[in-house]
């Protein structure tokens, strides 16, 4: 079985990203040039992250990272009047729980997938993989811009 | 006469986008009983207000959705219920239709497609 990770399988992320918004605020996101993380770079996160954590047959994170004014502007957009820091993190870990659902579909089986994790502010440390680099794709939403990272590599 | 609708999901703004939803006119038929975290709290509520119709997310700690669908049809033979997951591969949807779910709605989701896929699983 080649377990190799594939621009499609990065590609997969970048639409869930981008449905989501379409779909929840009729707003599209356009998603711009990726670019790789170098290993001494941290990685570049927002005031509000949410991660999934994959095992089995690939192993790795993938995450959304976006500010909180992008996030309040989904909140107005949608009608939710909570605007409170438990709110955004709700709203990112729902953006996160859209990975899932896309990782599953496109790798089917023997893939183990995290509940979403949220992360409030800059200063965390996110284990890195030894064998190869960081996809960050930057997003831009209603002129406001977030990250999507990818990092994920084939299980042996 | 109206209906009963409990929500239950995990996400407080995806139970209040729903709440929010379900005010539109084609759905006047259906009022919100109460809005659950889990599938144990849904189980809870729904002995107390005993539901006509949720909407059931799946992924959800202590229960999750597809085991909380088959506490509530035990409870509830005639509750009628409407799956709103990310988790949309076929395999998952054949699973929960075939646990009773009458429906099944992919999240993200467009406003109007809630609205609609509530009339048709629920028979407005």
């Amino acid at each position: 079985m080649n377990t190799a990770l594939k621009s499609r399988d990065v590609e997969v992320f970048t639409e869930a990203v981008a449905t989501y918004f379409e779909r929840t605020t009729r707003k599209k996101a356009t998603v711009r040039s990726a670019y790789l993380l170098e290993s001494r770079d941290p990685f570049p996160l927002s005031d509000f992250t949410g991660t999934i954590t994959l095992s089995g047959r690939f192993r790795g994170i993938v995450c959304f990272t976006a500010p909180r004014v992008l996030l309040h502007h989904v909140l107005m957009m949608t009608g939710e009047s909570d605007h409170s820091d438990l709110a955004h993190c709700d709203l990112i870990g729902e953006i996160a729980n859209q990975f899932a659902g896309q990782a599953r579909r496109h790798f089917g089986g023997g893939l183990e997938i995290s509940p979403p994790a949220l992360l409030m502010g800059h200063a965390h440390v996110i284990p890195r993989l030894a064998s190869n680099y960081p996809f960050v794709l930057p997003l831009t939403w209603h002129g406001y811009e977030g990250s999507l990272i990818v990092h994920m590599e084939a299980s042996h | 006469m109206r209906q009963r609708l409990l929500i239950v999901d995990d996400s407080m703004t995806t139970r209040n986008r729903i709440a929010r939803v379900i005010t539109d006119p084609r759905l006047a038929g259906l009022h919100i009983v109460g809005q659950a975290r889990d599938g144990a709290e849904a189980l809870q509520l729904a002995r107390t207000h005993q539901p006509d119709v949720v909407t059931m997310d799946l992924t959800m700690p202590t229960m999750d959705g597809a085991e909380c669908i088959c506490a509530l049809i035990e409870m509830l033979p005639d509750v009628r219920i409407l799956v709103v997951s990310a988790l949309s591969d076929k395999l998952t949807a054949i699973r929960v239709l075939k646990r009773g779910a009458h429906g099944f709605l992919q999240k993200p989701f467009e406003d109007r497609q809630l609205v609609d896929t509530m009339i048709e699983a629920i028979h407005l």
